[in-house]
Order: structure tokens, then C-alpha cells, then sequence
């Protein structure tokens, strides 16, 4: 078995479990957590800034069927993890438990065919050093300067981030190397991130351009293509505003860009498909599992399988082998995205979707990435059937109301189409539907999926985790724009 | 909280060759508690010790953070630090606040902690939560799901700063709040919530949040879109602030400095109505936000933020100030008062013979460096006072400096526990999109 990264044997952690039972809850478990994030950031042409955070400690969950007990403490000694195993067990004294299945099923095998042999532990990353860090900095400062003199101001960051993660529960789970076919003790996940962001001026406006990339990786991330492609993405999405303007708005046909329309996904439908929604039936898919939602050529997946995306987990946060989920198959809602708790509430395999931002949170069922698979007709094609419509391209947030369903996401950037042919430059819209409507009302799929790499971070209850997604070109028949 | 830690790292700062440094030690203590239907959901407890430097060395600035307080641990986070820092460029502007500009102990006892809040037992905390859940039992059988949500939060800084500030604050808050979810008919599930924030845990009130939770999700059932247009846009306390956001971030050095304000160049300019009327406060004892210094040490004070319309102030901080080539003011808002109109809410809608009611926002943006705005309502038609129909589904649009212009009444609801305290707020001709 490989050293310990904590200070802990197996026989310190048992005792820790055994106090957070001792109250009377089914099952507890430890998270260990040592995370660095350093981040280096240029500004009117100097690397002048630079930041470090240090998040070390353990969460302890105790639960006694749907009910949650939690503690962490910062403090890794045993006395004080005794403490919060003992304050996280006080939830087994507290009664009102409704009748649920009692038994945590297996974690690994679903109906979804989760591809596990890929998902391992990262190696421990490549770390850019300061100096390597400053000189690329100097560099993307140099290159978008030279690549539009109406530049004003420059500013990029590299953000670099680098966990350490020990899991273990009541049940004997750890993380387990379906390769090496052993225990774990340590998961190792990187993750770097690199933002531009660009000022220009022209005949007095100024305008702004925003590009990022964010992946599981380490310093291999950044190649000389990646930042080429960060820095134009930036400086095109500033010029690009020069010229663009808002419409009145409306009920109108929206063609959604491949890639960062993805953004669809996610908040139309993604987070209605978390089961704490489903179990607390507050979501509008509660109750339609195996129901026809959409059209037949409409296959909706969540994948922590691959690897090097933002989404990707060997294991999620409550030691569930990493899996590749499909929600939705040839139109029909087939699976929802389960922590423990949903899954063994609904009696079902949990499926990868316990994620947290840190020790200091306990998990939730989250997104990981969320991409619609391809279909048949061309990009162009679905842009040419459009008589008047909205082509969109850029998107900055969005946001969903879980009950009602109730979606909007921010346009950045996009166009109208005219007669099939993308026409004036449009700017600074929001967008607004009904999940389940907008989900039927797509009428065409593009064979053109695209991932977005975008620096992506999804906030729920609290807690932001990152997530990536991706969408062919599809066109939806109405969306309200304004 | 151990403050002897601060002057430790102080000590291993200045070993290490950095002699100009902020350097803050944090305690927050933390209970939570929800409840779903009659069951308790989550019972979480922490506490949390953590240490923020800032380091200043020959013009270079680094920001560190870490809860890993072990000795050898935070010698080699510093070493670290120290190093890194040393690896930037020089940029002159950044330095420490002047501390001539420092809080110098002279002022009033602000009364807004509750020390005794990790005291309390959890059962008095479990009850206060399950009595407030246990109203909604049977009450009304369209309720899909109720949940109700307890946190209380004592938050305890010590801040050192190496020329010449030592300081000490403590602040609390416990917040109740309660979501429902109700059945809308045609599959809709229509979800609102009502939430109470006090200073103490004795002032919590021990009834009225689950009751209004209730109307207000009720109330929304029926919702739909109404045809596009111009219509006078009252928008509700709880969420007037969103709308003030935009100008508050357009009034910080940072945003001004990098060219990305709408309201560069205005200073002293007309650019809202006159009901535009808002000051930062942060010295009334008993509120919350209530402070007497901020994170740089700097001795707060009472500052006009707009007067009547006028735009009195930038938010300027030592860097930006230096850059700018202005003086400091301060960092930012802490305790916002917008000057209250004479009308209740009711009053106030009864004003416009037809108006949309603005109750939440869902999404949308703002364009910094424009003040062009876009954002998804939701709420309901007025039609003399009275709700005609509940709303979803919307947009309004416009631009911020348009929009502050057409402020043509205010109520006097905001909630005095809040930190930022803005009435509903009524704007003339606002373009909705619709159906």
C-alpha cells in the first residue's frame, strides 16, 4: 500500500469512523483534503501580483438514512477529529426518520456502462515555477499588444491548483486503481488556469474581451498554441463588440452555436437532473424517469471520464469510481445524477455525481461534463433554415429556477440570421426559457459537437465546483430574447 | 483565538528579509441546521482558524493565505511567500495605507456581536428551526416541499499591520430562512422562500418567515409572460439592491483605473434623479456591517455615496489612488443606507395605474464598461395597485445611467437588518420583453 500523505495510520481513521457511529448513524466517512493554489497575475504590463492559498484539513459526514451530520476541522490531530467525528454523530439522536432502504449498494457497475478503466488518479503535476509563470505572462502581455493596436490594457492570469485527497468510509471504500487493482490513499488532482482579459478604445468607446481555458492538468497545459488561441479568443471578442448592437426584443428561433452553448445543457435541463432535486421532489423531471422528453435523435451525457477535462474525477468526492453518465438516450430521460443519499434513497447505484468545493462542505449531487452527442445535419444547413432568427456564440452566465424550470443565459456575442444567413452583430442579450419546452422545441442537431474548455465554474447551495460542456450546433424553435 | 499566531508570522516575516506586511488571523465559528418536512436534514458544525498576509517588499505585493497553522508549516508557507513575492516586478503604487489614515481607537462601541452564539445548544437552534417548518405541516396541500434553514456565524479578526496598526473586530449574524415548493398545476413547481436576519440569536423571530414563505410561492402560481412594452418597474426591497450593483462596481479605482467604468469622468455629475440618495454608514452601533476600520486598517467614516442623483464619491483605495493620481477614500461599501420614501410598498404600487412588479431576478448581466443591461424577471402585472397576473419569463433592458434617471419613487421597507437597507424602488418607462 503506498505511504500515507496524511498523518494518519488505517487503525487512527477507524477510530474516527467508529466515534462518528457511536450514535446511532448507518454510515460515516472521512475526506481528507490538501489543497495549494498559487496564482500569478499581470497588469499594465507588469507581473506585479501574486497570490497563494493553503486549504488543509478533514470533513467528517455521519448519515442515519437521509439525515446529515457534518464537522470538519483544520486541526489534523486525532483528539480534534475525534471532536467533529463526535459532533457530526449527533445527528444519529435526532428521530422523524422516514422509511428508507438501508443498504449503500456497490459503487461500481450501472446500467450506463461507466468506462472505469479509464479513470486514475492524475500523476502528481508539473508545477510552472514562479519565474516560468512571470516570462509567460510577459509574453501573452506582448502578444495581444501585437495583435491589435487598439489595445489599452492587458490583464492575464495563471492560476495553478493542485489537490491532495484522501477518502475512506464505514463500509471499508476507499479510492480504489482499477489498474493496479488496489487501495489508494491519495487522490492527486491538478488543475491549471489561464485568463486574458482585454481593454480597447476606438473613437472614444472602450470595450472589454474575456477568454480562459481551464483543464484537469498540470503545466502542460500551457503550450505555445494554447495561449495563442486564449489571447485571440480575447482580443477577437473585444473587436467583435465595436461593431455590435442589441435588437428588440422577443419570442424568436435560436441557433446555438457549438461549443459554450453548452450552456444550454446545463442550465436548462443539467441541474433539474440532480437527484436531491428528484428526491425532494422539487425539480420538473421528478417522476418521469424512462418518459420521452425530447426529440428521438437527442442523446444527453455526463461524463467524469475524460480525462484532462475540468469534470473529470477517478473518484468523486464520497469515493464513487468516476463514470460516464447518460441522461438522456434517443430522447428518453434515462438516468438522473445521484450522490449516496439519492442513490441509496431510490435504491439505485450512485453515479460518480458527489462532488464538494472543499472539506468544509459536505457533497451534493453535481454536474461533472455535459454534452449533447452529435446528430446529422450540418452546421450550415441548420443556420440556413432559419428565415429570422438569433445565432449565438458567446455566453458570460446563466442561471436556472429549479421548480418552475425557468432557464436565462447571458449572450455575449452572437448574430441575427436573416433569410439563412447570419447578418448584423449582435451583443449583450439575455435569453430566456423553459427547460422541458426547450428541450422539446429543438428541432435540429448538428454533427459538429463541440467541447468549450472555458474556465467554467457551477455554483450550487454554497458551494462551486468546476465543470466543463460542450453542444453540436442545434436549433431551438422559440426562446424569448431581450 | 490564539493571536500570538499573528505576531509569530510577523516575526517570521521580518526574519525573512520582509519588513512591510498586513497580516490578519481569522476565527469563524459556524452552526447550520435544515430541516425538511418534519426531519432534521443537516446538522453542521465548524470552526476555522485561518492567517491572510499581505506582503509588500521593494514595491512588490503578494497576497497568502493559509489554514495550515502548524509551525513548520507556516515557516515554509512564509519562506514560500517571501520568495515569490521577490520574484515580481516593482510597481510603486503598491504600498501600505498611509497611517496618518489609520483607526486610532477613538471611536463608538458598535454593539453588533454575539459572543454567545457557540454557546447556545443545538436543541435551542433545532427547536427554533422545526417550529418554523412545522407551521408549513398540513397547511396547505398544494406544498410539494418545505424546508427550513438555520446559520448563525461569529466572525473574529485580529489584524496586524507593520506600520504601526494593531486592531480587533467581531461581528455576528444568525439567519432563519424557509423555501417552499408548491404544485402549479400543468406539472409547474413553483418554489419562493422568506428569510430573517438578526445580530443575535435572542432576536430571532420565532414566527412570520414560514407564513410568508408560503403566500409568496403561492402567489406565483399562474405565472406566464405579458406582452413586451414600456412599463413603470417597481422593484421589490429584498431585491432592489441587484439594480445598485452595477453602479457600485462602476465606482471602484480598479475598474476606473483599467477603463472599464461607465461612470469614469462623472464625478459630481447628475446621474440619477434626485430620489438618488445613498450613503455608506458603517458607524451605527447595533447594525450590521457596522465597522470602524477597514481591511487596510483605515479608519472608516460616513460617506455620501450619491446626493440626490450626484455622484459624490469613487471607491479608491491606496494602489488605485497612487495610479490615479487621486486621494484614498475607501475601500468599498459596508453598511448602505438609501434615503427611504415616505410610502409602504402597497402605497407605492397604488401610485401607477399600470406597473410590473419586480419580485427576483433570474440571471442577466451588465456591461461595465457601457452601463447597457439585460435581466430575467420575474414578478407580477399591477393593474391600480392590485395584482393582475403573476409574471415569468421576462427580460428588462435599458442602460444604467437611463434607468437611475426614470427613479421616480421609493418606499420605506427596507429591512433594517440588512446591510445594504434599499426600499422598493420605482422606475419610470423600463422596456420588458415578453411575449
Amino acid at each position: 500500500m503506498a505511504q500515507s500523505y496524511f498523518p494518519f495510520q488505517p487503525e487512527d481513521l477507524q477510530r474516527v469512523l467508529s466515534a462518528a457511529l457511536s450514535r446511532g448513524g448507518d454510515y460515516a466517512d472521512i475526506f481528507l483534503e490538501d489543497t495549494v493554489i498559487r496564482s500569478i497575475e499581470l497588469q499594465d504590463g507588469m507581473v506585479s501580483q501574486a497570490l497563494q492559498t493553503v486549504l488543509y484539513g478533514a470533513g467528517i459526514r455521519v448519515l442515519r438514512e437521509e439525515q446529515t451530520g457534518y464537522a470538519y476541522t483544520m486541526d489534523l490531530t486525532m483528539p480534534a477529529m475525534l471532536r467533529a467525528a463526535q459532533y457530526a454523530a449527533s445527528i444519529g439522536q435526532y428521530g422523524d426518520h422516514s422509511a428508507l432502504p438501508l443498504s449503500v449498494q456497490a459503487s461500481r457497475g450501472t446500467s450506463t456502462a461507466p468506462t472505469r478503466q479509464e479513470c486514475l488518479s492524475l500523476p502528481v503535476p508539473e508545477v510552472m515555477l514562479p519565474q516560468q509563470v512571470r516570462d509567460t505572462l510577459m509574453h501573452i502581455d506582448q502578444a495581444a499588444h501585437e495583435q491589435d493596436p487598439r489595445i489599452v490594457r492587458v490583464k492575464a492570469s495563471l492560476n495553478q491548483r493542485t489537490q491532495h485527497l484522501h477518502f475512506i468510509n464505514s463500509q471499508g471504500e476507499q479510492f480504489f486503481d482499477e489498474r493496479s487493482g488496489r487501495a489508494e490513499r491519495t487522490d492527486v488532482r491538478p488543475r491549471t488556469t489561464l485568463f486574458v482579459h482585454i481593454v480597447m478604445e476606438q473613437d472614444g468607446q472602450t470595450q472589454m474581451g474575456f477568454a480562459s481555458r481551464m483543464m484537469q492538468m498540470g503545466a502542460e497545459m500551457i503550450t505555445h498554441e494554447t495561449i495563442q488561441t486564449v489571447i485571440s479568443e480575447a482580443v477577437s471578442r473585444a473587436a467583435f463588440l465595436f461593431g455590435a448592437s442589441r435588437i428588440e426584443g422577443g419570442e424568436t428561433p435560436v441557433v446555438m452555436a457549438a461549443g459554450a452553448s453548452g450552456i444550454l445543457l446545463h442550465e436548462a435541463i443539467g441541474h433539474a437532473f440532480e437527484a436531491d432535486f428528484i428526491r425532494q421532489g422539487t425539480s420538473i423531471f421528478a417522476g418521469r424517469l424512462g418518459q420521452e422528453i425530447c426529440a428521438t435523435d437527442i442523446t444527453i451525457i455526463d461524463d467524469g471520464t475524460q480525462t484532462g477535462d475540468a469534470g473529470y474525477l477517478a473518484w468523486d468526492d464520497e469515493g464513487t469510481t468516476g463514470q460516464r453518465t447518460v441522461l438522456v438516450s434517443d430522447g428518453k430521460l434515462q438516468n438522473y445524477m445521484h450522490d449516496r443519499i439519492s442513490a441509496r434513497y431510490f435504491n439505485v447505484p450512485p453515479t460518480g455525481n458527489g462532488r464538494r468545493q472543499s472539506f468544509r462542505h459536505p457533497p451534493q449531487p453535481r454536474m461533472r461534463s455535459t454534452y449533447m452527442l452529435p446528430g446529422q445535419t450540418s452546421p450550415e444547413d441548420i443556420i440556413r433554415s432559419v428565415r429570422r432568427g438569433i445565432y449565438a456564440q458567446v455566453f458570460t452566465n446563466g442561471q436556472v429556477q429549479i421548480g418552475a424550470g425557468d432557464f436565462t443565459f447571458y449572450m455575449k456575442q452572437g448574430y441575427l440570421i436573416e433569410n439563412g444567413r447570419l447578418t448584423r452583430p449582435l451583443r449583450d442579450m439575455n435569453i430566456i426559457g423553459n427547460g422541458p419546452k426547450a428541450l422539446r422545441d429543438i428541432s435540429l442537431v448538428g454533427n459538429d459537437l463541440l467541447m468549450d474548455h472555458s474556465a467554467s465554474m457551477c455554483g450550487k447551495g454554497g458551494q462551486s465546483v468546476p465543470v466543463s460542456q460542450g453542444l453540436p450546433t442545434v436549433l431551438i424553435n422559440k426562446l424569448t430574447v431581450g | 483565538m490564539n493571536r500570538e499566531t499573528a505576531h509569530i508570522a510577523m516575526d517570521m516575516l521580518r526574519d525573512e528579509g520582509c519588513h512591510d506586511m498586513r497580516v490578519t488571523l481569522m476565527h469563524n465559528h459556524e452552526d447550520t441546521i435544515q430541516m425538511r418536512g418534519s426531519a432534521l436534514e443537516r446538522l453542521q458544525y465548524a470552526t476555522a482558524t485561518s492567517l491572510a498576509l499581505n506582503l509588500f517588499i521593494d514595491g512588490r505585493e503578494g497576497f497568502f493565505y493559509t489554514n495550515d497553522l502548524r509551525a513548520e508549516s507556516l515557516r515554509q508557507f512564509i519562506h514560500d511567500a517571501v520568495q515569490t513575492t521577490r520574484l515580481l516586478e516593482p510597481d510603486p503604487s503598491r504600498t501600505l495605507a498611509d497611517p496618518s489614515r489609520y483607526y486610532h481607537g477613538d471611536g463608538p462601541e458598535l454593539n453588533n456581536c454575539d459572543t454567545t452564539l457557540p454557546d447556545i445548544a443545538p436543541d435551542e437552534k433545532i427547536r427554533l428551526v422545526r417550529e418554523t417548518n412545522q407551521w408549513l405541516e398540513h397547511r396547505d396541500c398544494r406544498i410539494i416541499s418545505a424546508e427550513t434553514h438555520y446559520t448563525d456565524r461569529l466572525h473574529t479578526a485580529y489584524y496586524l499591520i507593520s506600520n504601526g496598526f494593531e486592531g480587533y473586530e467581531q461581528s455576528s449574524h444568525c439567519t432563519l430562512s424557509t423555501i417552499v415548493t408548491v404544485d402549479g398545476g400543468k406539472g409547474q413547481h413553483l418554489m419562493d422562500g422568506w428569510g430573517e436576519t438578526r445580530i443575535r440569536f435572542q432576536d430571532m423571530p420565532r414566527s412570520g418567515v414560514a407564513p410568508v414563505a408560503l403566500h409568496r410561492a403561492l402567489r406565483k402560481i399562474g405565472q406566464r409572460p405579458t406582452t413586451s412594452g414600456r412599463y413603470t418597474m417597481i422593484l421589490e426591497s429584498p431585491v432592489a439592491g441587484n439594480i445598485l450593483m452595477p453602479l457600485l462596481s462602476a465606482m471602484s479605482g480598479q475598474a476606473l483605473q483599467q477603463r472599464t467604468s461607465f461612470l469614469a469622468g462623472r464625478l459630481g455629475q447628475a446621474i440619477g434623479s434626485p430620489l438618488l440618495h445613498l450613503v455608506d454608514d458603517p458607524l451605527i452601533p447595533g447594525t450590521r456591517g457596522a465597522c470602524l476600520f477597514d481591511y487596510d486598517g483605515v479608519a472608516t467614516q460616513r460617506r455620501m455615496l450619491f446626493d440626490q442623483g450626484r455622484l459624490a464619491t469613487f471607491f479608491i483605495d491606496t494602489p488605485c489612488g497612487h495610479k490615479l493620481g487621486m486621494q484614498p477614500t475607501t475601500q468599498g461599501t459596508h453598511h448602505l443606507i438609501f434615503q427611504p420614501g415616505e410610502l409602504s410598498l402597497s402605497q407605492l404600487m397604488r401610485q401607477y395605474p399600470e406597473a410590473i412588479l419586480v419580485t427576483d431576478f433570474n440571471g442577466g448581466n451588465c456591461d461595465p464598461t457601457t452601463g447597457n443591461f439585460s435581466y430575467g424577471i420575474e414578478g407580477f402585472l399591477l393593474h391600480e395597485g392590485e395584482i393582475a397576473q403573476p409574471l415569468s419569463g421576462m427580460n428588462i433592458t435599458g442602460n444604467m445611467l437611463a434607468l437611475w434617471q426614470n427613479l421616480v419613487g421609493k418606499a420605506n421597507d427596507a429591512d433594517p437588518w440588512e446591510t445594504e437597507l434599499i426600499p422598493s424602488l420605482a422606475f419610470d418607462d423600463v422596456s420588458f420583453g415578453g411575449c
